[in-house]
């Protein structure tokens, strides 16, 4: 509810008022316009200069509908390009309600002149999604490690399950990718939750080869996960 | 193809509600962001009037002389600002003789008053009688109902309204003698803004909109925001921003129209100091009837 004034007051004012009094200020006054161009200056600068600059002023000025009309038109893109990072499920669902509830609440992170609405979504969703799977990854290396010094845990939410496997696939697909040896050192260390020391002496390599291909290896691991979101995009 | 028809995904059922449920309940719909500051109505009427304050002192002599509103020059037009001022003193005191008055008669003698005296009186005599009102109103039931010049309204609605005149009132002076038009300040634009949609209905019951319609008004730029404003059926005042769906923003019974705008912009068309056509308006629904709105904003600026 945006209204600040005593409705019952407007309201009698309202039945007071005649026709020849100024409420909001003095008399008209003319307006000169030259040569094609307002005098009074800032008038004529534009709300937005193009269809997503519009959305975007509407979108700070607090208008929901806008937020509607641009979900309407772009998540389904925003969906898919979640969906092929996360595959199917709540996590890619869950990217799409972050990247609008991020706009909704800071309109101004988009600039317009920078690129098209769509564009900055996309982007959003992206980063968002690699989040998400960079987050998960961590997250199963430390159930793995829990796993292996606690006899019994009780179970996750199913959701949760759900979601992590999602993420977990993406990841194992790009772990695949990786050269053997890279790839036996993070199975190593990120699956089986073994120390780096631990990890050299299961591969039968150097402590410092094991710590230098684990670092090789998620570099790659995350060029790859950001080359498969771009390609997505 | 288009980009988007490349993305023949289909959303899951629910996905839609749920994302715009979160969303709103992350940032309630109406408000702009980055946010702005709240101020008092009393802190509105007093920045505008140290606006125009300001405006006065940097004036040159010959400045005062130049013709701006009716018959008056600059000096005359502050001297009808002073009348105004000694009108909302006695308002402010409980006089009901001036709760009629009429806005440009009861001030007249003041504003001819002004001739021949030296620039620097009447703009020391304007500034003193608005530090006046200030004090008067720092005396008074913020809750009260003040009539003066024909309006009845809440004291922070007066203030809010004397703010917009002494607004307005700056950029005819700015006009006459040359000077690039001023905006005000965000929090006293939104106080504004707020005011000018709260009395779109009146307005439109003044052009004489019969129909009803549903209006959703967007103000962009620092200190506008959105409203959702009933016209045409009575004085209903603006209702919520944040209507569940965009179908659901009028009933079944009134059409829909969206107007969006630049706040400042919008201002002025309120003060009568700008037509339709010279604004940047996007209309969304029945033209004609946005144009009965638009008549209806103008409408509640009258001399």
């Amino acid at each position: 509810m945006l209204t600040r004034l005593d409705p019952v007051c407007l309201a009698d004012w309202g039945a007071q008022r005649t026709a020849e009094h100024c409420l909001l200020a003095g008399a008209p006054v003319s307006v000169q316009v030259v040569e094609g161009t307002n005098a009074l200056g800032p008038v004529g600068v534009p709300v937005a200069k193009g269809a997503d600059a519009l959305l975007a002023a509407r979108l700070a000025a607090g208008d929901d509908h806008a937020l509607a009309e641009i979900f309407d038109r772009l998540a389904p893109a925003v969906y898919a390009a979640a969906l092929r990072v996360l595959g199917q499920g709540t996590a890619a669902q869950d990217v799409v309600q972050d990247v609008f509830v991020e706009l909704w609440r800071h309109p101004g992170r988009y600039d317009p002149s920078a690129g098209t609405l769509r564009t900055f979504l996309l982007m959003l969703a992206r980063h968002r999604a690699v989040d998400l799977v960079r987050s998960e990854l961590r997250r199963i290396a430390r159930q793995e490690r829990q796993h292996r010094l606690t006899p019994w845990q009780q179970s996750p939410p199913v959701d949760e399950e759900v979601a992590a496997a999602e993420a977990a696939s993406a990841v194992r697909a790009a772990v695949r990718l990786l050269p053997d040896g890279q790839r036996r050192v993070v199975e190593l260390a990120y699956f089986e939750g073994l120390t780096c020391r631990e990890v050299a002496q299961a591969a039968g390599i150097p402590e410092g080869t094991a710590k230098s291909r684990l670092r090789l290896a998620l570099a790659k691991l995350e060029a790859v996960l950001d080359r498969q979101l771009l390609e997505s995009s | 193809m288009t980009a988007d028809e490349r993305d023949p995904v289909v959303l899951p059922p629910g996905l839609r509600d749920r994302v715009l449920a979160a969303s709103r309940q992350a940032r309630a719909a109406g408000h702009y962001v980055p946010e702005v500051a709240e101020v008092s109505p009393a802190e509105a009427f007093g920045r505008s009037a140290d606006a125009l304050h300001g405006l006065l002192c940097a004036l040159r002599e010959e400045d005062w002389r130049e013709p701006v509103l009716r018959d008056l020059d600059v000096q005359g037009l502050v001297g009808h600002l002073i009348g105004v001022e000694y009108d909302m003193h006695r308002c402010l005191s409980g006089d009901r003789a001036v709760a009629d008055a009429d806005h440009v008669e009861s001030t007249q003698p003041v504003a001819v008053r002004q001739a021949g005296r030296l620039p620097a009186q009447t703009r020391a005599e304007w500034h003193h009688s608005t530090r006046r009102t200030l004090a008067l109103v720092s005396a008074c039931d913020p809750d009260a109902t003040f009539a003066v010049h024909g309006m009845r309204l809440p004291l922070g609605a007066l203030l809010v309204a004397r703010a917009f005149e002494l607004w307005t009132h700056d950029n005819d002076i700015r006009i006459a003698t040359g000077l690039p038009l001023s905006a005000p300040d965000a929090p006293t634009l939104r106080r504004m803004t707020d005011l000018a949609a709260a009395l779109l209905p009146y307005g439109a019951t003044r052009t004489g909109l019969r129909d009803p319609l549903s209006v959703r008004l967007v103000l962009t730029g620092p200190g506008g925001g959105t409203w959702d404003v009933a016209v045409g059926a009575g004085p209903a005042g603006p209702t919520s921003a944040g209507s569940p769906d965009p179908a659901a923003a009028g009933s079944p019974e009134s059409a829909c129209v969206r107007i969006v705008t630049d706040a400042v912009a919008f201002c002025r068309l309120v003060a009568n100091r700008l037509g339709p056509d010279q604004l940047d308006l996007h209309i969304t629904g029945d033209q004609d009837q946005a144009a009965g709105v638009l008549a209806a904003a103008c409408a509640l600026a009258l001399d």
